[in-house]
């Protein structure tokens, strides 16, 4: 409760605020002049209004809104006070974190978009996690050119005009690091889906086909392999064989609507759905087309898993199915035992998500979520599933099954055969762990605890 | 719906291999029958087993259809993976020689055949497709500024004439990179060490992850220098100043300070050595730890959807199928369950379980 309570409207017995509870659980509650009555609650008997005293009532806090405020008695600003709009003030909390022992330096380093306070399955674009390699350039996008060279019958070199004449298509695709997780692989770091989950995004891309891009300039029969490179100071490159080059990569000029945002790669980016983020190079200048891999730095120093036998794998592309609860999370406290509706996120690099199911007892039973956004192709997708907590200990976790049949595993098991240095690719299921309510000043706490 | 979706699956993969007239009766193709295996082991007739399962070829059940009933998850499954004849191997023939090795390739496996239905409809079958004429045609020659790419042949690397001795290469080493790296590439200020003696095997799953150099991991010495060409100092990355015989003598001096070797004789990198293209690719065929390396082998599990009553080793930390078994962020001194605390306490070096990103 509060402290706020006032006496003359709080007259309460331990009684009748149980039962203002119970009737509250059952629903349909609707508050009048401090007293809520129920008509289900009535209906089926036990009830009596008299005693019925919402758990709520005589808050100051609560009812003081009742009087007109500012925003009722003054005029609001005008338009174009923000030419380019902002959120609410009071919004500005939901930002985009890092944590600043993880990288030595700000230019090589990343922050983690806030998905527990993202509803939907898009992300905005100021809010969208960011991985520099060599800090944000500034490019001016009449400046910028895209060469296609290599193993072609016709070098070309396009402007960014030239690239938007071409056919556009626009796709909803998450975004993901293949470290997303990582800080989780020997053990519970952080108690936040933020930095558990948060490097990753889900945006609306609009682009040219990489395919049509390629096909202009005519991939000779020993092109079997193309080598993107970015024009910022990391030059960033990988490999990717023709096949996965001409599945569905695009180069995308557009992000939600609007031009890329600079710390996504503007002016233009390759987008890899489905696979790692890595290989999505931004500020896109160079596209080579070559008969073997580069084997580049972030193919083999990096972005490969080293294995518990001392072995690596390597060209690790895709990124698994995967999922996680954003409510509750970590991130919230419980508000008492009754009835929650469980939400999160699903998405799988290999195609559509299939079914996510939900535990509260840690993974022995589990009840199939419904979606509440639309499923679509490699993106994030958005689960729902009513949950009536009775304020004992619980175990929450989510389990994904995509379109391709592939059922995301419990962690023990990724431990067993993949060990714990890998340091990428950690796709295994989490764990949230709900204090019972009557336990002391942490009842309701949610804890990340891991299997 | 779970059950009944399911239930199909498995009907149609049980039916490809009986035949039975109730699978003829049911939904498959009366032709699906095992009738041959890719090189005795993997049914040939894979595309089909993976269409008439929806497409699932990630599925527990498929799989097995395809790569046997013994079809293991992990490591064990992995060595068949290896296997080009495998089709959910993305290893490609020439990559599997375990020894001084070329240019590694790994591939989309033929099992994911919806990628390779995709790009045959958007590349190799599109016969429909005319150029638009939209950018302008530009000679390979007008490019080579741009062109810094060296690939794992050596592919790019500057002439042989170009180069240094290593002790040059040192001084240029101390000058733009010690600062960072440590004079002998030890590390500093959470950068990344470039030449440590670690054991890429722990024995305990809560050691800290072994930190991973150009010695004992990198598979390819050609990298270092497109890698440091490329990118370094990081401040100014690919510097006129040092230009190519600069970096060739700063990635003489990484691999000299790794103990590098160019011959079977084990002979190492002296500091007169005139380090050029030439050193390099021989350093490059002699990396410890090139035999170590595979393609990608994910999904290395293979579950089923257990809904009710799943098995204790899906349950809880220990495999005892107790949810309270579980492991928690380490404690404050005082009982508190703080977040990274080694950290914090300086017990651990920064990182996500490896030096830097």
């Amino acid at each position: 409760m509060t402290d706020k309570m006032e006496e003359k409207v709080a007259l309460q017995t331990d009684a009748s605020r149980n039962q203002g509870r119970r009737a509250f659980l059952k629903g349909s509650a609707a508050v009048a002049g401090g007293v809520m009555f129920t008509q289900a609650a009535h209906a089926s008997g036990g009830f009596d209004p008299k005693k019925a005293v919402a758990p709520y009532t005589g808050k100051a806090e609560l009812t003081d809104v009742l009087q007109d405020g500012a925003a009722r008695k003054s005029l609001g600003f005008g338009v174009r006070k923000y030419p380019y709009g902002m959120p609410s003030p009071f919004e500005k909390e939901v930002q985009r974190r890092t944590l600043e022992w993880l990288t030595p330096d700000s230019m090589a380093s990343i922050t983690m978009s806030p998905i527990h306070q993202l509803h939907g399955i898009i992300t905005p674009n100021g809010l969208h996690f960011e991985r520099f390699h060599g800090g944000v350039p500034t490019i001016n996008p009449d400046d910028h050119r895209l060469v296609i060279h290599g193993l072609v019958e016709r070098p070309l070199i396009f402007t960014m005009d030239d690239l938007k004449r071409f056919p556009s298509i626009s796709r909803i695709h998450f975004v993901e690091c293949p470290a997303n997780g990582a800080l989780e692989w020997k053990g519970i770091q952080l108690n936040s889906v933020q930095w558990t989950h948060g490097m990753m995004s889900c945006v609306e891309y609009t682009g040219v086909r990489l395919s049509d891009l390629l096909k202009e300039a005519g991939i000779k029969p020993e092109g079997k392999w193309i080598i993107p490179e970015g024009a910022d100071a990391s030059g960033m490159s990988r490999s990717l064989p023709v096949e996965l080059a001409m599945d569905d990569c695009f180069v995308a000029y557009a992000q939600n609507g609007e031009a890329l945002r600079r710390e996504q790669g503007y002016p233009i980016r390759l987008v890899v759905p489905g696979c790692e983020a890595n290989m999505w190079v931004k500020y896109l200048r160079r596209i080579m087309v070559h008969d073997v891999p580069l084997q580049h730095r972030e193919e083999t120093s990096k972005y490969t898993e080293l294995m518990p036998d001392g072995t690596a794998q390597r060209f690790s592309w895709y990124m698994e199915a995967n999922s996680v609860i954003t409510y509750p999370s970590p991130d919230f406290k419980m508000q008492g035992p009754g009835k929650y509706y469980v939400r999160g996120l699903a998405w799988s690099g290999r195609g559509k998500v299939a079914h996510v199911d939900i535990s509260t007892d840690g993974g022995r039973n589990w009840k199939e979520a419904h979606f509440t956004s639309v499923v679509l192709d490699k993106a994030w997708t958005r689960f729902e599933i009513e949950w009536d907590w009775d304020g004992s200990e619980a175990f929450l976790m989510s389990r994904v099954t995509d379109e391709t049949g592939y059922v995301q595993p419990p962690m023990p098991q990724m431990r067993k055969l993949e060990g714990t240095n890998n340091v990428y690719h950690r796709t295994a299921m989490v764990t949230w762990r709900v204090h019972a309510w009557e336990d002391g000043k942490s009842g309701g706490l949610i804890e990340n605890v891991q299997y | 719906m779970y059950n009944t979706k399911k239930t199909i699956v498995a009907v149609s993969i049980a039916a490809l291999f009986t035949g039975s007239a109730f699978a003829m009766s049911e939904n498959s193709n009366s032709n699906a029958e095992v009738s041959a295996k890719i090189d005795g082991k993997y049914a040939s007739n894979y595309v089909e087993i993976i269409k008439n399962a929806d497409g699932k070829y990630l599925d527990k059940a498929v799989i097995e259809a395809i790569l046997g009933e013994e079809a293991t998850h992990g490591r064990n499954g992995m060595v068949g993976k290896l296997d080009p004849a495998n089709p959910y191997s993305f290893e490609v023939d020439d990559s599997i020689d375990g020894g001084n090795h070329g240019n590694a390739q790994c591939k989309i496996p033929k099992a994911f055949v919806e990628v390779h239905e995709s790009a045959a409809k958007n590349y190799f079958d599109d016969d429909k497709f005319v150029a638009r004429g939209f950018g302008t045609p530009i000679a390979e020659s007008a490019l080579e500024k741009w062109n810094i790419s060296v690939d794992g042949d050596g592919k790019g690397l500057p002439d042989p004439s170009v180069g240094m001795t290593i002790e040059e290469g040192a001084k240029i080493y101390v000058q733009f990179c010690a600062m960072c790296h440590g004079e002998f590439g030890e590390g500093a200020k959470g950068y990344l060490p470039l030449a440590v003696e670690e054991d890429l095997v722990t024995s305990d799953f809560t050691d800290p992850a072994p930190m991973k150099s150009v010695g004992n991991y990198w598979p390819y010495a050609v990298t270092l220098f497109d890698y440091i060409r490329r990118t370094m100092p990081f401040w100014t990355p690919n510097a006129p100043y040092i230009g190519d015989a600069g970096y060739l003598g700063m990635t003489g001096y990484i691999l000299q300070s790794n103990y590098l070797v160019m011959d079977d004789e084990g002979t190492e990198l002296e500091d007169d050595t005139f380090f050029n293209s030439e050193v390099l690719m021989k350093v490059n065929k002699y990396m410890p730890n090139q035999g170590n390396w595979f393609c990608d082998h994910r999904p290395v599990i293979h579950n089923e959807r257990c809904m009710t009553n799943c098995p204790d080793e899906q349950v809880g930390w220990d495999g005892t199928g107790d949810p309270t078994k579980y492991r928690q962020a380490r404690k404050l001194p005082d009982g508190t369950p703080q977040y990274n605390v080694p950290q914090r306490m300086h017990e651990d070096k920064p990182g996500v379980g490896h030096a830097g990103m």
